[in-house]
């Protein structure tokens, strides 16, 4: 066991030069597709921040993402900033609706918290068509051209660890484990001294912090958005389909998770292009009722294994 | 003009009620939050577009055929897949759930090809002073109210809504007093289903037909449901009616686009003031 903890650090080490020397080499699908599995990566890595340690099911997820998209692209777009500050801006514009929705909606309770959730994602999408002027509506929004693939491969990347280190961080910490007393019985929590909701608002906060900023990079990098590319639930699902598969409440199950589901999807979408939400639907069906505790839970199950994994 | 709009949201929002029952039957006697209801909705609209225009028949004697057969799909969905999340955290029956819907959509995208379909039927409308309303939409208010107004009747008096009602205040209670949950659950997927493809059915003669019709129903329904009650029955009609009429009432003062987003902030509100709905209570 100590031999596998000593062989980690280096391991970690050789895997992150090798990704960072990867766009020197690799041919630009590889590269797109790579900087695709370190979206994933932050977005799902971020769902877990929220929903795998307190429990509370944010269902729209993705509403982060979007939010993050549409602030980058107006700035780039209209007030020419650079996408670096921009994807920053995304970022806090994620906060800041976080912020608004966390108030009132983390003191509802199980489902009631997820219909909220989901309810948000379609405001917001019936929100960015009304205002039209300035997200574009409907028509959507085109950004200059740029061809900025290499450095958002990089900026992505250091995304998808910062966000993995975070969980790291805070599932070895005592605002880790309070999280997850929440999760484990909000009540009990409570009843030893432990303020819930700042707490959740905390968890809720940083959870959305990735999605913003991953979505200002994303809206860069295709360099055209719509309401419907940005906000769509499949996106959230998606996201927490990759949690379950790789396993909730860990540091290293979104990261499993994104890479297998992202290539399953590849596959499976490069094979039968007309049928790939169906099979996709039958991937999710098979995730929840094959394997909710993910591939990690099933071997922290079988092996002792560290929770820090 | 306010007449209009007080009119056109009442109409509505019977509809509203109808297909917002199903999803709050579910959620009553199952605790599971059907994502796939709005797809079920869309299939009963296929039901009857091809019955429509296949063979011919009145688009509302479609509607007992559209109902049955979408009875059949919901009971094998709760036999083979949905009743293995009855009872489990909420994530579980949401993805399961959304897993089936993007499924049925799929298919329907293949089966039916996304052309948008319509039902040309009854196209006029009436016009009693100063109001106009189209023909269609009045007599799915009706339908919606009786048919509505029929599920109520059978959860009240007989000895199968009785047991429905009994199962959702209580599974073990039910259980103890012999009643059969198992199947109790498989029907009240059914019948949720069929109310669900009453919807679609008079909907087809309204707005056009295609395979992503029903996204937002599914959310709709959960305003309904959230504004009525989760579990109230008869709450189900009252926030029917308020959907409508605030959904129209916006689109008055605001735009339609911003209806949404008005019945989005009540519902908020309802779920931080009175989170058991308007009516409170699970009063079944």
């Amino acid at each position: 066991m100590r031999l596998a903890r000593a062989a980690v650090l280096p391991a970690l080490g050789v895997a992150l030069l090798a990704l960072a020397c990867y766009p020197l080499v690799g041919t630009g699908y590889g590269v797109r597709a790579a900087l695709q599995v370190f979206m994933w990566i932050a977005l799902a890595g971020s769902w877990n921040l929220i929903s795998g340690l307190t429990g509370y099911v944010s269902f729209g997820h993705v509403a982060f993402f979007g939010a993050g998209a549409y602030t980058g692209a107006i700035l780039i777009a209209s007030r020419g900033w650079s996408w670096p500050a921009a994807a920053l801006a995304g970022g806090a514009a994620a906060i800041v609706l976080a912020l608004l929705i966390g108030y009132p909606c983390l003191r509802l309770k199980g489902p009631y918290f997820a219909i909220a959730m989901l309810g948000l994602n379609e405001v917001l999408r019936a929100l960015v068509s009304y205002f039209e002027g300035l997200t574009g509506g409907g028509n959507g929004l085109s950004l200059p051209t740029l061809d900025a693939t290499r450095p958002i491969y990089y900026v992505m990347g250091a995304l998808a660890a910062a966000v993995t280190a975070l969980t790291y961080a805070i599932i070895t910490s005592r605002f880790g484990l309070r999280l997850m007393t929440i999760r484990e019985d909000e009540v009990a929590a409570e009843a030893m001294g432990i303020d819930t909701f700042r707490h959740k608002l905390a968890a809720f906060l940083l959870s959305a912090v990735g999605p913003g900023i991953a979505g200002a990079l994303t809206a860069r990098d295709q360099g055209y958005i719509e309401p419907l590319s940005v906000f769509p639930l499949a996106v959230t699902v998606t996201m927490i389909v990759m949690v379950l598969f790789g396993g909730k409440g860990t540091v290293w199950g979104p990261v499993l998770g994104a890479v297998a589901l992202f290539v399953i999807q590849e596959i499976v979408w490069a094979r039968y292009p007309y049928v790939h939400p169906l099979l996709f639907g039958a991937i999710i069906v098979a995730v929840v009722l094959l394997m909710p505790r993910g591939v990690l839970g099933l071997l922290q199950l079988r092996y002792r294994l560290p929770r820090t994994i | 003009m306010v007449g209009q709009v007080i009119v056109s949201g009442v109409l509505s929002g019977a509809l509203y009620a109808l297909v917002a029952l199903g999803l709050a039957l579910i959620f009553g006697v199952m605790r599971v939050i059907n994502i796939a209801h709005g797809p079920l909705l869309m299939l009963g609209a296929y039901v009857t577009f091809f019955l429509y225009s296949r063979l011919g028949l009145n688009p509302y004697l479609t509607v007992p055929v559209a109902m049955a057969a979408l009875f059949v799909v919901g009971v094998l969905l709760q036999r083979t897949l949905v009743f293995r999340v009855v009872d489990a955290p909420e994530l579980s029956s949401l993805l399961l759930t959304f897993g089936i819907s993007i499924a049925l959509v799929n298919l329907a995208q293949n089966l039916f090809t996304s052309d948008l379909r319509a039902v040309e039927y009854l196209t006029e409308s009436w016009s009693v002073g100063p109001l106009s309303v189209s023909k269609a939409r009045v007599i799915a208010f009706v339908f919606a109210l009786g048919l509505t107004g029929g599920a109520f009747l059978f959860l009240k008096t007989t000895r199968l809504g009785k047991a429905i009602r009994a199962t959702s205040q209580s599974r073990e209670v039910a259980l103890v007093c012999g009643i059969d949950v198992g199947r109790i659950h498989m029907l009240t997927f059914g019948l949720a289903s069929a109310l669900a493809a009453a919807g679609g059915a008079l909907l087809a003669v309204i707005v056009a037909i295609q395979p992503e019709m029903g996204g937002v129903w599914t959310f709709k329904s959960f305003l309904v449901i959230v504004l009525g009650g989760a579990g109230n029955y008869p709450g189900a009609l009252l926030g029917g009616l308020l959907l409508g009429l605030v959904e129209q009432l916006s689109s008055l003062f605001l735009t339609t686009q911003l209806s949404e987003v008005v019945a989005y902030v009540l519902l908020v509100l309802v779920l931080l003031v009175r989170p058991s709905g308007l009516l409170g209570g699970r009063q079944t």
